[in-house]
């Protein structure tokens, strides 16, 4: 009996959370489904909240590394508007920030972060600069880029509170993170898709 | 034209083995290590194959400037110089540029037919690309 009534009230939450996003109320209570109840859902969701590793960064590469943080939802928020060109502006102007940024200002132990994942980063971001009029490409680029920055904000932080979404649709249901500035889900992988994704956690 | 001929590009053609050359980092099969060599090491490696007409000029030139090129996005003599992460992300987009035919690039197989590649030899790159991936699997990524 119990079971039953937390079913029925899974599904009757399933479903206003479906209708609030404007999708038809036909989807079923399936996981694809539970999957895609995008914003109304992500609202109503506690989030968890994730403290940076490090904390007391050197000023000057907290300020250089928001800047490439500011690029990269630059990208995030061009793909999202199916706007191959200034996912590209983006993709140029974090090469160039990521060339601002000094490690040698970091503690060891903060500079292997950055050492591991700046050189991935930097390819990635040149090629989203180079592949203008070629979005999927860019796309893919996207998808290992957010993982390099994904790594990047976790020990540093991002200058601001970044939401961390995920995407399981992409690349054939392989799926893709990426993050945001903000909390409602902007998907930047699948064109027409926009609110289609869902927020796992906030970084401080 | 006469003249242009005595300006001549550096080889690119270093001696011994590197000490990042992607043999060091993960098995190669030598028949792996043998396409690889064939289709991609003449802009991707330290070691350029020069036929005779390139060393006429501006063939040479427009040569140097694709090795030059090809070295800077992937070059196999220095692999062990990228970080864990570059290394596995540029072996999934080498397997990415094999699978749809982007790479060997066709001007370049237009002129060395013995780089372009059968889907049989794809497949056996691939394969390879898949084992280093799936053993490498949680290391850097």
């Amino acid at each position: 009996m119990k079971r039953t009534i937390l079913g029925v009230l899974a599904i009757a939450f399933l479903l206003a959370a479906c209708n609030n996003a404007g999708q038809p109320s036909q989807a079923g209570p399936d996981s694809v489904s539970q999957e895609h109840t995008s914003t109304a859902a992500a609202d109503s969701a506690p989030v968890t909240a994730l403290t940076p590793q490090f904390s007391g960064l050197d000023s000057k590469v907290a300020t250089s590394l928001k800047m490439v943080v500011d690029q990269y939802l630059h990208i995030k928020n061009g793909l999202a508007d199916d706007n191959s060109a200034d996912a590209a502006n983006g993709g140029r102007a974090m090469a160039e920030a990521l060339a601002g940024v000094n490690p040698s200002l970091l503690t060891p132990e903060q500079q292997k972060v950055f050492t591991d994942n700046a050189d991935d980063l930097k390819e990635h971001a040149e090629h989203i600069g180079k592949n203008e009029g070629n979005i999927a490409h860019q796309r893919e680029h996207f998808a290992a880029m957010s993982e390099d920055v994904y790594a990047l904000v976790k020990a540093y932080g991002g200058g601001r509170p970044l939401y961390h979404d995920y995407c399981p649709m992409y690349d054939n249901n392989k799926g893709a993170l990426w993050l945001s500035e903000e909390k409602n889900v902007k998907n930047p992988y699948m064109a027409g898709m926009t609110s289609c994704g869902s927020v796992k956690e906030m970084i401080k | 034209m006469v003249i242009i001929q005595f300006i001549r590009p550096v080889k690119n053609q270093h001696p011994g083995k590197s000490a990042d050359d992607i043999t060091r980092l993960y098995p190669v099969p030598s028949p792996v290590l043998h396409l690889l060599q064939e289709a991609c090491y003449d802009c991707h490696s330290n070691y350029t194959r020069y036929p005779w007409y390139t060393n006429i000029q501006p063939v040479g030139w427009i040569m140097a400037a694709h090795t030059r090129d090809g070295k800077q996005e992937l070059n196999f003599s220095e692999y062990g110089s990228y970080s864990a992460k570059r290394q596995l992300n540029k072996l999934k987009r080498i397997r990415e540029q094999i699978a749809t035919n982007q790479m060997p690039l066709r001007s370049y197989t237009w002129m060395h037919a013995g780089a372009r590649l059968s889907n049989l030899q794809k497949k056996m790159i691939i394969h390879w690309i898949d084992d280093v991936l799936q053993a490498n699997k949680g290391t850097g990524y």
